[in-house]
């Protein structure tokens, strides 16, 4: 099998020169064309477990606003977190974040196996549901490991150890002067916060991510490792 | 680093909010007249004591209102608007002819 190029999808990661010039190996999971690896899987996952980061940037997401938002939403059969800022998982693996009374974040799994964020898109939408397509607008990030919390407290204002920050938790906060939300879902024992924030600052991002990282020997990962990580219980 | 409660956030830095000025009560579309409107629109008071003020928390573009002595700069509560804005207000444009 050849191996997929990070630019024959429709839609390509804003930081592929960054995967490319890290040597990075490509993989297809649906549609989405995903960093596989950099370095050999098996040691890239010990060293995700200390401190990582990841682009799931190419990967479905997507987002809906309005009044009538959540009861739409609901309606479609998708369970809804009960409180702002906070996550649920859906029995498909997709995950729901409410990031206020009238607005939800909706993201794929890892293998992209779900089908709500697909089935949420092709329904036409209810009266005073409007929808925001994350893909294009925000790109997605994933920080993982033990060394994470301590990691963010050098570019975030928000307290996010995990005593303080419990898994399902969402912040929407500043993070290296970025605006991003925040939310922790866990890769079975090991921390791991997803970052979604403006596609147009990604590159930017993950530099000052990256370099944040280097003290706590921290490593950009591919979709292999976080898989190892969340199969590892 | 000043902080302030998001009513939707929870505390944060100063850092992450903008500033959207006073707030004032909308007048009665209804029985008001053209100078109250523009008053409403493009007059502040600019008041030394307690005022009621927007302030938008900008990571997540929500908009709530805040409770602030301007003497003291100390911030005596923040609210959600649907404390106040909790009804829909209906009203049409007078008919002041063709302008053609």
């Amino acid at each position: 099998m050849t191996e997929p190029s990070p630019t024959q999808a429709l839609r390509r990661s804003p930081i592929y020169r960054r995967h490319t010039g890290l040597q990075a190996q490509f993989e297809q999971t649906g549609k989405a064309i995903l960093v596989s690896h950099y370095a050999e899987p098996s040691m890239e996952a010990l060293l995700a477990a200390n401190l990582g980061i990841a682009d799931l940037s190419t990967l479905p997401r997507t987002g809906f606003k309005g009044a009538g938002a959540l009861a739409w939403v609901a309606s479609q059969g998708v369970k809804l977190p009960d409180q702002p800022n906070t996550a649920v998982l859906q029995t498909d693996g997709t995950m729901v974040a409410k990031l206020s009374h009238q607005e939800l974040l909706v993201v794929s799994d890892l293998m992209a196996t779900g089908s709500t964020v697909d089935h949420l898109n092709k329904q036409p939408e209810a009266s005073q549901t409007y929808s925001l397509p994350r893909a294009d607008s925000h790109s997605w990030l994933a920080i993982t490991g033990g060394a994470a919390a301590e990691m963010f407290s050098k570019v975030c204002g928000v307290d996010l150890r995990t005593h303080k920050f419990a898994e399902g938790q969402v912040a929407q906060t500043s993070l290296a002067k970025i605006n991003a939300v925040i939310v922790r879902h866990d890769l079975a024992s090991t921390p791991c916060f997803y970052i979604f924030s403006d596609i147009t600052s990604t590159e930017f991002l993950w530099d000052c991510l990256l370099d944040a990282m280097e003290e706590y020997q921290g490593v950009a990962i591919g979709v292999a490792a976080l898989r190892t990580l969340a199969a590892d219980r | 680093m000043k902080l302030l409660t998001c009513p939707l956030n929870g505390q944060r830095n100063i850092s992450e909010f903008t500033y959207g000025g006073e707030y004032h009560p909308m007048p009665d579309p209804n029985t008001t007249n053209p100078r109250r409107w523009a008053e409403h629109v493009f007059f502040h008071d600019n008041a030394a004591g307690v005022v009621t003020e927007w302030w938008c928390h900008t990571a997540s573009s929500f908009w709530f209102l805040a409770e602030r002595n301007t003497i003291t700069d100390q911030v005596i509560r923040t609210f959600d608007t649907s404390e106040i804005f909790n009804q829909r207000v209906d009203f049409v444009a007078p008919d002041i002819g063709s302008q053609s």
